[in-house]
């Protein structure tokens, strides 16, 4: 294991890596706020600084750990530490690679933005939180980069801040995942006093030794902070409306990274999770609740960015149902093993990382399409685009075909390693997850032969245009990892043996019945997709079958509704009912002091002076009960 | 060198304000002004640079002055331990903002108002500085009545009303505190109220558990009153709602931590069973009053600045909670977020007045969309709402987080409780900052801006602002520097002996 990277110290480089974006984003808060050109090529240096020392850092092998004191108080220590092993070396690769792809993008399709320095600070001050998370060795820091990629994620949905639907979507986001954080970090807090830590290595090492302790509560405290920022149900309704940002971000941030750190966050705990199966199998359900409730409404969805928003969902789940399904104790040889593979973390990577060159290129697909249309993101006014973007169309479709499990491209390998585990750890899941692929390549068909085939819907589309070089550029390198993502080892693998302790653990399922498994998946999904939806302005399921239709638009807006209702009816008029109540009854008789204390009195004494025998009999035995009752001594 | 820097901390703003008020032309005033509050500040930073390292609970730059009242056990006797100092530095910061920020304000007998903020910061440095808690208690008098005075004359809405009833609230919040101390100094059997004295005659000679209960409870209720404890809190939102902003800047940012400091610096180390009998009531009060019932309140304000003063009351709360752990890393959390909500509401009500100039109103349903026409602002405003909902990065996550720590220990239930009011501080510090700035301009905040075209913060506005972000930021990045400290006193002010008696209940 080399010592150093390209002659510098890991630590340096690590260090520059994560600090480049912080002085990045201070830079441009301080300097460049109507400069906006030179600020998004700081952000952008900034982006290829760290895509570069991330890889080196990944690639040349160089594992390790190191921390430093941030705060003491009493016997309260907080540390700020990096812990970079094969697993962390594969999330900085992911988020440097997406991250400059994402930001060269951004250079075409923000260009002439009038807030640009905005943007681009606020990707920076994303990409410092965001590796923060990455390379984070305890669980108080991964809190305080955790708040920080929600406040990125804030600024950036609310960059067209003028429109009132960004203003909402932006706070929506933000306090969703502050529910979810209110779980984390009493789980954090939990588990600081129950294993005397928060160093996920020293986790790690104490759940060998713990015994009697019930971890199920901790790991589920902890589990909401993935819920919230993971987008799970319940709280996964922020995600859809968080498309009210810039497509880029909703790439960057909202497809490939942020959304997946809920993922990442679970995989780093995976031993306190293995002794906690309770928790693991509600991990489990509501992750594959969530893939198939996601998929069913983005059948309906007629924005280009919102299906892609509700199959981010889905796939989000998918890979918490996966961590969920835990380890695996037959080996690939179907044999038992001495060790337990850490199957479901893995098979959550693998499908994080596969998924994220996907989908942000699929984003990025949209964007384009978006750009080429004049900010047109309705797939029913489109139509036709295949031969008017002709590359966006070409790496769309790869984007599709991978999503969707074609063999041999990254999502065939990466979906069906789920499926395998899934089969043979839990099958009810397994039933559902194969449910979820087939509507997956259900609607990503529709979606896809929507946008692309037939003619042109309306004008927009019909005079729509390719990006320049910036804009192609970023597809063109997402659609080749799209391809080959899914092999993590052999010739076509672009990882080396980097990430092998991650990619070790994958359970890999082998012969022809994958093969038929994925194929009929493929056939049955996108075939009657294909076959099903006709190019028009209206959509084919509503005419054909309204009552379906019906359903899922109920279904996907059924939380919304309750959220809605809570808010207006529940905590708004709490809120009310308790200012009222400080008005009339603190600030009106407290504070009024013995004025409303006569006022009192004098209410009481109307009441007792009714001019009733009986009441003032009740009042004097009372009255001498009382008194008896001091003299006793009774009342000291 | 040292050696009498407190002493013109305090003196400095006295000396301005007497300059001023004898009738000087305005302009020289301000120039003088600007000196009687940057110097308190310089003073408190170099101070803050210069603390030495490793000397316990121990004072620095103690220095005494013979007032004449040594008879009675009385001295000005000045000094810094690691518990006072994040408060002096507070007060110095806050008082250049307030103060800078006052300058520009264009207020009415603007040299009258100048010379009571001056009067006023004179006090909050002293207040810290001292060592002497008969002169602790002197100098918070001393910057009191020129806030009941200031919110009288130059408050808002109903300002007479506010005015009367914090007069009526702090004052009788003053007294109980006053004579707890009192009660402290004649049941401890010291010669002087000097506090080191106090402390080692606690210690050797130890108060009844009895008494320390009537005393605790007397303080309790006393700074309680004073820091806005439910439900005695019902002056503060009124008071600030009233109160010229830069009265209210220093009222809500600096003065109100005397009751909290008083707690931390003097109740709970010298009155550990005292405290250990009053502590349950007390974290109830804080989460279920403050932070739970308060935060729901805050949530339904309509008036930008009450909102502000709402969720003041509801982060007291916090402290409040973080006092009843009785712990030293609950009490360094108190201190920490103590200095942070200082900056940070200081930094919210300039905001909200500065916004207020622009739309002629605070009322949140009039608003809307004002970032289009004032990024700064806008981003000046959400950077503060971060900071008091506790984003990391700001100040003010350090005292919630080791708050929620601390409180672990001391009872799960409270603790996840009061980590619920994270969300209901996101909910009504977002809803305020998209009300204001975001979406589209309301019809109402329309003809304003027609009236007259709303204009970026000017720089005389920034400054300030800038004075007290950056001291948010620092704080938020590099937390030892108030920690260690910190830390260091609380080791010997909350030492082996103090927690084992509290426990002992």
């Amino acid at each position: 294991m080399p010592t150093t990277v390209f002659g510098f110290s890991p630590l340096l480089v690590a260090l520059v890596t994560l600090l480049t974006p912080l002085a990045s984003a201070a830079v441009i808060a301080l300097f460049l706020r109507r400069q906006g050109s030179i600020a998004s090529l700081v952000s952008t240096f900034t982006a290829a600084l760290i895509a570069a020392g991330g890889l080196s850092l990944a690639y040349t092998g160089a594992r390790f750990t190191d921390s430093a004191d941030w705060l003491t108080l009493g016997n309260f220590t907080l540390s700020l530490g990096i812990k970079f092993d094969d697993l962390s070396a594969l999330m900085i690769s992911i988020v440097g690679v997406v991250g400059l792809c994402v930001h060269v993008f951004s250079l075409g399709y923000m260009h002439d933005d009038a807030a640009k320095a905005r943007y681009f600070g606020g990707l920076s001050i994303f990409m410092f939180s965001m590796l923060g998370i990455v390379l984070a060795d305890n669980l108080f820091m991964i809190f305080i980069f955790w708040e920080l990629v929600g406040f990125s994620s804030y600024v950036l949905i609310n960059h067209y801040h003028e429109k009132q639907s960004a203003a909402d979507a932006s706070k929506k986001a933000f306090i969703a995942n502050r529910v979810g954080d209110f779980g984390f970090l009493l789980g954090i807090i939990a588990c600081y006093y129950a294993f005397g830590t928060v160093n996920l290595s020293d986790i790690a090492a104490a759940t060998v030794s713990i015994a009697g302790v019930d971890t199920n509560v901790i790991a589920l405290l902890l589990f909401c902070g993935a819920v919230g920022k993971s987008a799970q149900v319940p709280l996964h309704v922020w995600l859809p409306d968080a498309m009210e940002g810039p497509t880029p971000v909703s790439a960057l941030i909202h497809a490939a990274t942020m959304v997946a750190a809920g993922i990442f966050m679970l995989c780093r705990l995976e031993p306190l999770f293995a002794i906690s199966p309770l928790a693991l199998d509600v991990v489990t359900w509501i992750g594959a609740g969530t893939a198939l409730y996601a998929a069913l409404c983005a059948i309906t969805q007629s924005d280009i960015k919102k299906v892609l928003a509700y199959s981010t969902l889905s796939q989000l789940g998918y890979m918490v149902a996966a961590f969920g399904l835990g380890r695996l104790n037959i080996g690939h040889d179907g044999l038992p093993t001495s060790a337990p593979l850490l199957a479901g973390a893995a098979a959550a990577m693998f499908h994080l990382t596969t998924h994220a060159f996907f989908k942000a290129l699929m984003f990025l697909g949209s964007g384009s399409v978006i750009h080429g249309c004049h900010h047109e993101q309705d797939i029913f006014k489109m139509g036709g685009l295949s031969k008017k973007m002709p590359l966006t169309f070409v790496t769309f479709t790869l984007g599709v075909a991978a999503i969707a499990g074609l063999p041999f491209l990254s999502g065939f390998y990466s979906k069906d390693a789920i499926l395998h585990l899934a089969e043979l750890n839990n099958f009810p899941v397994f039933v559902i997850l194969f449910i979820t692929a087939i509507l997956t390549s259900f609607y990503m068909v529709r979606m896809w032969k929507l946008v692309f085939l037939g003619t042109s819907r309306s004008e927009h589309a019909a005079h729509a245009h390719e990006g320049g070089i910036s804009m192609t550029l970023p597809l063109v390198v997402l659609a080749v990892l799209a391809v080959v993502a899914g092999y993590t080892h052999g010739p076509l693998s672009v990882y080396g043996h980097a990430f092998d302790g991650v990619w070790s653990q994958i359970p890999h399922a082998e012969g022809p019945g994958v093969l038929v498994m994925s194929l009929s998946i493929l056939l049955v999904g996108a075939g009657s997709a294909f076959a099903f939806y006709k190019p028009g302005s209206v959509d084919t399921l509503q005419t054909k079958s309204p009552a379906v239709f019906g359903f899922l638009v109920v279904l996907k807006a059924s939380f919304d509704g309750a959220y809605n209702w809570y808010v207006a009816k529940v905590q708004q008029r709490f809120a009310m009912l308790l200012d009222f109540l400080e008005r009339i009854f603190l600030s009106g008789l407290i504070i009024r002091g013995l004025s409303g204390v006569v006022g009192l009195v004098g209410i009481g004494a109307r009441a007792l002076h009714v001019g009733s025998l009986h009441a003032y009999v009740y009042w004097f035995l009372a009255g001498a009960a009382v008194l008896w009752a001091f003299a006793g001594g009774w009342l000291n | 060198m040292f050696s009498h820097l407190l002493l013109l901390s305090i003196a400095a703003p006295l000396l301005a304000a007497v300059v001023i008020a004898s009738g000087i032309p305005v302009r020289f005033a301000k120039s003088v002004a600007v000196f009687g509050f940057s110097l308190p500040a310089l003073i408190a930073l170099h101070a803050w640079y210069h603390f030495p390292v490793g000397i316990g609970g121990d004072y620095a730059y103690l220095t005494a002055y013979n007032t004449g009242l040594h008879e009675l056990g009385i001295n000005l006797s000045l000094g810094l331990n690691g518990i006072s100092l994040p408060l002096f530095v507070l007060a110095g910061l806050v008082g250049l903002a307030a103060g800078l920020y006052a300058i520009q304000s264009g207020a009415e007998r603007i040299k009258t108002y100048l010379a009571l903020l001056l009067v006023m910061q004179a006090g909050l440095m002293g207040v810290f500085a001292s060592v002497d808690i008969f002169f602790f208690y002197f100098f918070h008098e001393l910057a009191l009545i020129p806030t009941f005075i200031m919110v009288g004359i130059w408050g808002g809405k109903d300002r007479g009303y506010a005015a009367m009833k914090m007069t009526i609230y702090l004052t009788a919040g003053a007294m109980l505190s006053l004579l707890g101390l009192i009660a402290i100094y004649v049941k401890s059997g010291a010669e002087n109220f000097d506090l080191i004295t106090l402390r080692h005659a606690v210690l050797e000679n130890g108060i009844a558990a009895g008494v320390q209960t009537y005393i605790f409870g007397l303080l309790m209720f006393g700074f309680g009153i004073l820091v806005s404890l439910w439900p005695l809190h019902t002056w503060a939102p009124l008071g600030y709602g009233a109160a010229p902003s830069s009265a209210a800047m220093l009222h809500a940012g600096v003065l109100k931590k005397f009751g909290l400091y008083g707690l931390v610096q003097i109740a709970v180390p010298l009155l550990p069973s005292g405290a250990a009998h009053w502590v349950q009531p007390l974290a109830w009060l804080a989460v279920a009053g403050n932070i739970l019932v308060i935060g729901f309140i805050t949530i339904a304000q309509r008036d930008l600045k009450q909102m502000v003063g709402y969720s003041s009351v509801m982060h007291m709360g916090y402290a409040f909670l973080g006092v009843a752990t009785l712990s030293s890393v609950g009490a360094g959390g108190v201190v920490l977020m103590m200095v942070a909500h200082g900056l940070s509401v200081a930094l919210l009500f300039l905001l909200s007045t500065s916004v207020y100039h622009r739309t002629q109103t605070f009322d949140l349903n009039e608003m809307g969309g004002l970032a289009q026409k004032t990024p700064v602002l806008a981003a000046f405003f959400v950077t503060a709402t971060m900071a008091s909902i506790g984003l990391p990065g700001l100040a003010n996550f350090w005292g919630e987080l080791t708050i929620f720590v601390a409180a672990w220990t001391f009872s799960p239930l409270l603790t996840a409780l009061a980590i619920s009011g994270v969300i209901i501080s996101a909910i009504y510090g977002l809803r305020a900052a998209a009300k204001v700035f975001f979406g589209q301009p309301t019809e109402a905040l329309t003809k304003v801006l027609a009236a007259q075209p709303a204009t970026d913060l000017r720089w005389s506005e920034k400054l300030p602002a800038l004075i007290l972000i950056a001291a948010l930021f620092f704080i938020g990045f590099w937390p030892k520097s108030l920690s260690n400290p910190l830390n260091d006193a609380l080791e010997s002010v909350y030492s082996a002996k103090v927690i084992t008696a509290a426990a002992g209940q």
